[in-house]
């Protein structure tokens, strides 16, 4: 019994220092985000709450657009979310329950979009959207993060309406409900944890991405929050507590989502990405 | 055709539509590109002209060994140091739920804000990271981190190891969970020590997990842009340019589409080749028919 706490002990050691290195960068986001300006620039820096201010959000709200980029970042997650999920459920559903043949050509083809490479599609992409009139829009950004979740989306949906028995469908429409009725009556409700777990990964993925955002706004009042902090590096004489405020206000919602949900997301990426 | 599946058609036809305009079409016109020279409305076809041209120049070259130099350090650094912290984890007796979510930060955060974090903690003057060093001794003047092309090169492959770790993390957890005990208690009956349990009970469990997780690694390390995009750009001296980074450069800051469509055709290569890789072990295909 000593032996073990001992050993508890030490893997505790371990485990402390490990975490610190972990998630030290986020205590430090924090940390210069809640300093007054004047304690940024000093040598060697100060570590504790003593001095902490909100000044820098305050700041940051006065002099960027970040409510804009806030809301752009929402829109455009919650748009791709709504577009992923329905497809995804609509696709989920035709293959469980009525297709047979041409069945494995359609995952390989998933997963074979899941794999691209984002930046070979940013180009013709970018040219596309521009030929369309569509750069500076959140359909642009809604239509690119969509087409990243739905594979996997598709996939975890799969196996989610797969667990619902068929009978269930039978039974309905024997009660002369038509295969619509049934699909947003009964399946979708009965899916309904899949279906979170889904619209969860597909807001997170859109809210995090970057690059796409990057090529496809040009117009400042269209930046998401990624675009915008990223672009905050390059200016003359970078705040350094305005831009950890920046990268709090992107960071934080993602965060409380995971905590949240975290048993509900992780499972269903774990079993995705072992599976395919 | 029966009536049954031409409802399963229906059901799937707006995902094929939204996959063929959005996925399929863009990956044709990418092909198209990279046959041809962009120079604004100005489109020629030029053959193969830009794949003999990023061939025949060194800075592709350069930045396929910066991208394989990226991918396999990374990668091999995400596998070690994802399972020690996953074995780790799994022997902890409380709060391991709390601390996995701790664990798994650097992953859930958008990686360009990430790296955006970094760039001030490894700023030379005021940055938190030459402080420490210092105080610790470690260092006796500030270094530039990113000013400084292998330097520069560390302090990528050090950001992308802190996001990556979690994930693998988070696989070898799952995968940790499945070896049966009592192979752990034959094992210690038999004498073995902690390593030998972990080379000939832990290990052999693993393999499966191990070959796919790396593989899933790869894919998803050598087509990254975003931390080195933000961190450096691909900079100083071209250090950094991973190939995503000089197909970015090479269409939207030199402004030629063709030669970088051609870039990316070459990429998309090499991850295919990974893809198959990962397609062969993982069967997809075989378990949707058994299932």
């Amino acid at each position: 019994m000593k032996r073990r706490t001992r050993r508890q002990i030490v893997l505790w050691g371990v485990a402390a220092m490990a975490l610190v290195i972990t998630v030290f960068p986020f205590y430090w986001m924090l940390n210069t985000s809640l300093k007054p300006a004047t304690d940024v620039f000093v040598s060697p820096p100060t570590f504790g709450p003593s001095r902490w201010t909100l000044d820098a959000y305050a700041s940051l709200f006065a002099h960027k657009p970040m409510a804009r980029y806030f809301v752009n970042s929402l829109v455009v997650s919650l748009g791709s979310t709504a577009l992923s999920v329905l497809l995804a459920a609509l696709a989920a559903y035709g293959f469980t329950r009525f297709f047979v043949r041409g069945a494995t050509a359609f995952i390989v083809f998933l997963l074979f979009t899941k794999m691209l490479p984002e930046t070979l599609l940013i180009i013709p992409y970018f040219r596309l959207m521009s030929d369309l009139g569509l750069l500076n829009t959140y359909w642009a950004l809604i239509l690119a993060y969509s087409s990243f979740a739905l594979p996997f989306s598709v996939w975890m949906l799969i196996g989610f309406f797969r667990s619902i028995p068929r009978e269930i469908d039978e039974a309905a429409i024997m009660d002369g409900a038509g295969v619509l009725q049934v699909f947003f009556r009964v399946i979708l409700p009965l899916a309904r944890p899949g279906l979170v777990a889904v619209a969860l990964f597909t807001f997170l993925i859109a809210w995090n991405a970057y690059v796409w955002a990057l090529v496809l706004t040009t117009d400042a009042s269209m930046y998401v929050l990624s675009v915008g902090i990223a672009n905050m590096v390059g200016e003359y004489r970078v705040q350094w507590n305005e831009l950890m405020a920046a990268a709090m206000i992107a960071a934080a919602p993602v965060m409380v989502l995971y905590a949240l949900l975290e048993r509900h997301l992780v499972s269903a990426i774990t079993a995705g990405a072992i599976k395919g | 055709m029966t009536k049954r599946r031409r409802y399963g058609y229906a059901f799937l036809a707006p995902v094929l539509v939204f996959l063929a305009a959005v996925i399929v079409f863009p990956l044709l016109y990418a092909f198209w590109t990279s046959l041809h020279r962009v120079r604004g409305l100005n489109v020629t076809f030029v053959g193969l002209a830009n794949y003999a041209r990023i061939f025949g120049d060194d800075a592709f070259w350069h930045s396929l060994s910066v991208s394989l130099r990226f991918t396999s350090l990374s990668v091999a650094l995400h596998i070690v140091l994802g399972l020690a912290l996953a074995m780790l984890l799994d022997q902890l007796r409380a709060l391991r739920t709390p601390v996995r979510i701790l664990f798994l930060t650097p992953w859930m955060v958008a990686p360009a804000v990430g790296a955006t974090i970094w760039l001030w903690l490894l700023e030379p003057q005021f940055g938190v990271v030459n402080h420490l060093l210092r105080v610790l001794h470690v260092i006796d003047a500030p270094l530039a981190w990113l000013g400084e092309p292998s330097l520069a090169f560390a302090s990528v492959v050090m950001v992308d190891v802190w996001r990556g770790v979690p994930f693998v993390m988070l696989l070898m957890l799952a995968g940790l969970q499945t070896i049966p005990q009592d192979q752990y208690e034959a094992a210690a009956i038999d004498g073995a020590s902690a390593w030998q349990r972990f080379r000939f009970v832990t290990l052999p469990n693993l393999r499966y997990l191990l070959v796919v997780a790396s593989t899933l690694d790869v894919i998803n390390t050598i087509r990254h842009y975003d931390i080195i995009g933000v961190m450096t750009g691909g900079g100083p001296a071209g250090a950094t340019e991973v190939l995503p980074v000089l197909l970015y450069n090479t269409a939207f800051r030199a402004n030629r589409f063709g030669d970088a469509a051609a870039i990316g055709v070459a990429l998309l290569a090499i991850v295919l080749a990974f893809s198959l890789v990962y397609l062969k072990i993982t069967r997809p295909d075989r378990e949707l028919a058994s299932a």
